[in-house]
């Protein structure tokens, strides 16, 4: 029993910090561009994005979790409990290195394919190549460069349309002002939408595509008229003018980036170790497992922690170097990005959200609306986002074989 | 941390194309100062304003470098990258005839320089002087236009362009002035060509204003 307890507590102590490195090395996603924009300061930003991470793993996270991630190797390596034990340690001890490691190295790197990597590691480690699902190793691939075009594409029409439709034009606050509602409309239905479809909480509901719309229309339709009228009355000319009016909406957004990405990645730290917990627990464990509401309130925490301790260097640099991109181009990056996953996800791919940030801001830079981005940083950055896979697949392999040793 | 996509975002160059048109227009001042003494033969400070300029010049230059180089291969820019940097040879070459010019004057003593021309001397210097001033003004409305985009903002950093064409162009007339009532003295070969080339190095400067102008506008095309 006491061995047991000593198991768990090494769960634990690995799932925190699986969720405090997605908390460091994630936020940025969610808060760049709204600190960058100076819409909100780095003090409220990190508060906000602490709180809304743990909102959204505790109530929109998932309560039933897949032991193989993504189902992407076999299940039947899952039966015997010893392996399933080893494999849990492994890739959860594997992926947590393979991000600290990009964490220490600031490569940006994707929590949920470092997971795929070492869960693919361990599924080769324990019943060869044969288990590894490669048609949904290929959609990992696909994403790679279906989701930064994707969200390119978009940043840029969207910005392209703010420009045409508002700031170009000569009474530009007053455009802002009739456009603005259709956009925020827009943004929240794909908002209500990426909820029902991408969240877990979403997914229990299991809707149909066309009720689905239906709910998202209306409510984007009722928020944003609101919306509007609130605009109207309190945003003023002089004061604020039409970015004024983009800050608002923009914090908006980045609220949602921040609380769907504890509801999605908070899975990553937990998973497996819900795996362990029910192991030791139960002695048993099959393609799926509950999650109690502990551990996930346990992994928010994590991701809370990680943001505030490590996240403001990451924001503090953001808050000096961003500084170009105000509130237009900060909405249309934010808006590209949330799209991006909602849409990636429903035809299932595995997107991260740093990809399509990345994506998004060069989506603006295309449509000459930053004063100057670096285009040679995507080639570094690609390489990461390529190498994440093999090199957490690898290390989840030596792991997994050194526990194997030892137990 | 995570520095790789927050190294997408590098500086602005267009604070460094500020920072540079501040400094040129910096020098005016010293510039006036050095023009006076060398009309009231005032050596000794003439020489010390000399100094002050050239160590401008040499500031203005170390700008320019540092915008220059620190504008990688793979960058998008509001403004293509060739555009500016020519903006900023012309800006730095305003500084540079600047300097030019004083270094012309120091070859001979002030007081041959022909009294009756002095008049004409100061003009032509204060009209120069009015075109290098609207330069900080044009790039910081022109880099407003690329925040905001409105036709209204273009128009005003327009309107700076085409008054920096009218100063350049009084600035003309004032270079064509000198250089009559020069030829109209009975002088010397010798002093007669030290005027005449200083009145077209003075000239030249307010020219180099009007290119960057030029320039500016070439940015501001859509």
């Amino acid at each position: 029993m006491a061995q047991e307890y000593y198991v768990l507590i090494f769960g634990y102590i690995l799932g925190f910090y699986m969720a405090w490195n997605i908390g460091a090395n994630d936020v940025a996603n969610s808060m760049a561009s709204a600190v960058g924009a100076k819409a909100i300061t780095l003090r409220q930003a990190i508060f906000i994005a602490g709180i809304l991470n743990i909102v959204g793993a505790v109530f929109i996270g998932s309560h039933v979790t897949n032991t193989i991630r993504k189902g992407i190797i076999a299940g039947e390596v899952m039966n015997d409990p010893h392996v399933a034990l080893v494999g849990a340690f492994s890739a959860l001890l594997a992926a947590a290195l393979w991000v600290s490691f990009a964490t220490w190295k600031s490569l940006p790197v994707s929590t949920t394919h470092s997971i795929v990597g070492a869960m693919i590691g361990f599924g080769i480690a324990a019943g060869g190549f044969s288990v590894i699902q490669w048609g949904k190793l290929g959609a990992v691939v696909a994403s790679w460069v279906i989701s930064p075009v994707f969200a390119l594409a978009i940043s840029y029409v969207m910005f392209r349309f703010i420009v045409k439709t508002i700031l170009s034009k000569k009474n530009a606050f007053e455009s802002a002002i009739r456009v603005s509602p259709w956009l925020i409309s827009l943004a929240l239905f794909i908002i209500v939408m990426s909820f029902l479809f991408k969240t877990p909480f979403g997914k229990t509901l299991s809707l149909g595509l066309g009720t689905a719309c239906l709910i998202s229309l209306s409510i984007a339709a009722t928020i944003s008229a609101l919306c509007g009228k609130l605009i109207k009355r309190f945003v003023k000319k002089r004061r604020h003018g039409v970015e004024g009016i983009f800050r608002r909406i923009q914090i908006g957004t980045s609220c949602y980036v921040a609380l769907a990405q504890g509801a999605n990645d908070v899975a990553n730290a937990i998973g497996p170790l819900a795996v362990i917990y029910f192991l030791v627990k139960t002695g048993g464990v099959g393609t799926q497992v509950p999650v109690p509401i502990f551990l996930l309130l346990f992994g928010g925490v994590g991701i809370a922690c990680g943001v505030a301790m490590a996240g403001s260097r990451v924001m503090d640099t953001i808050g000096t170097k961003i500084t170009t991109l105000n509130n237009t181009r900060g909405f249309s990056v934010d808006f590209a990005a949330a799209t991006t996953v909602l849409i990636a996800s429903k035809f299932g791919l595995p997107v991260s959200t740093t990809h399509a940030a990345v994506g998004g801001v060069l989506g603006v830079g295309l449509a000459r609306g930053i004063d100057a981005v670096n285009f040679n940083v995507i080639f570094k950055i690609i390489l990461y986002w390529i190498l994440t896979v093999p090199a957490a697949a690898i290390t989840s392999i030596i792991i997994f074989n050194i526990l194997n040793f030892i137990f | 941390m995570r520095m790789p996509f927050l190294s997408l975002f590098m500086t602005s160059p267009f604070d460094g194309m500020q920072e540079h048109a501040e400094k040129v227009k910096e020098c005016t001042c010293s510039f006036k100062q050095a023009i006076k003494c060398y009309a009231t033969n005032d050596n000794a400070n003439l020489e010390l304003l000399k100094k002050e300029i050239i160590d401008m010049e040499g500031q203005a230059d170390k700008i320019k470098r540092r915008v220059r180089e620190h504008i990688p291969k793979g960058a998008i820019m509001p403004v293509d990258k060739f555009q500016l940097f020519r903006y900023l040879k012309e800006q730095d070459n305003v500084i540079d005839a600047v300097e030019h010019s004083l270094k012309w004057m120091s070859y001979r003593d002030g007081k041959d320089f022909p009294p009756e021309l002095q008049d004409n001397l100061i003009q032509l210097v204060d009209s120069v002087i009015e075109v290098i001033e609207e330069l900080p003004g044009m790039i910081f409305e022109t880099r407003k236009y690329f925040k905001t985009f409105s036709n209204d903002q273009r128009r005003v950093a327009k309107n700076i362009i085409r008054g920096i064409r009218a100063k350049e162009h009084m600035a003309d007339i004032e270079e064509d002035q000198l250089k009559q009532n020069a030829f109209a003295l009975q002088i010397d070969p010798t002093t007669l060509f030290h005027c005449i080339k200083l009145a077209e190095i003075i000239g030249s400067i307010a020219d180099h204003a009007e290119n960057a102008a030029d320039m500016t506008r070439a940015m501001l095309a859509r």
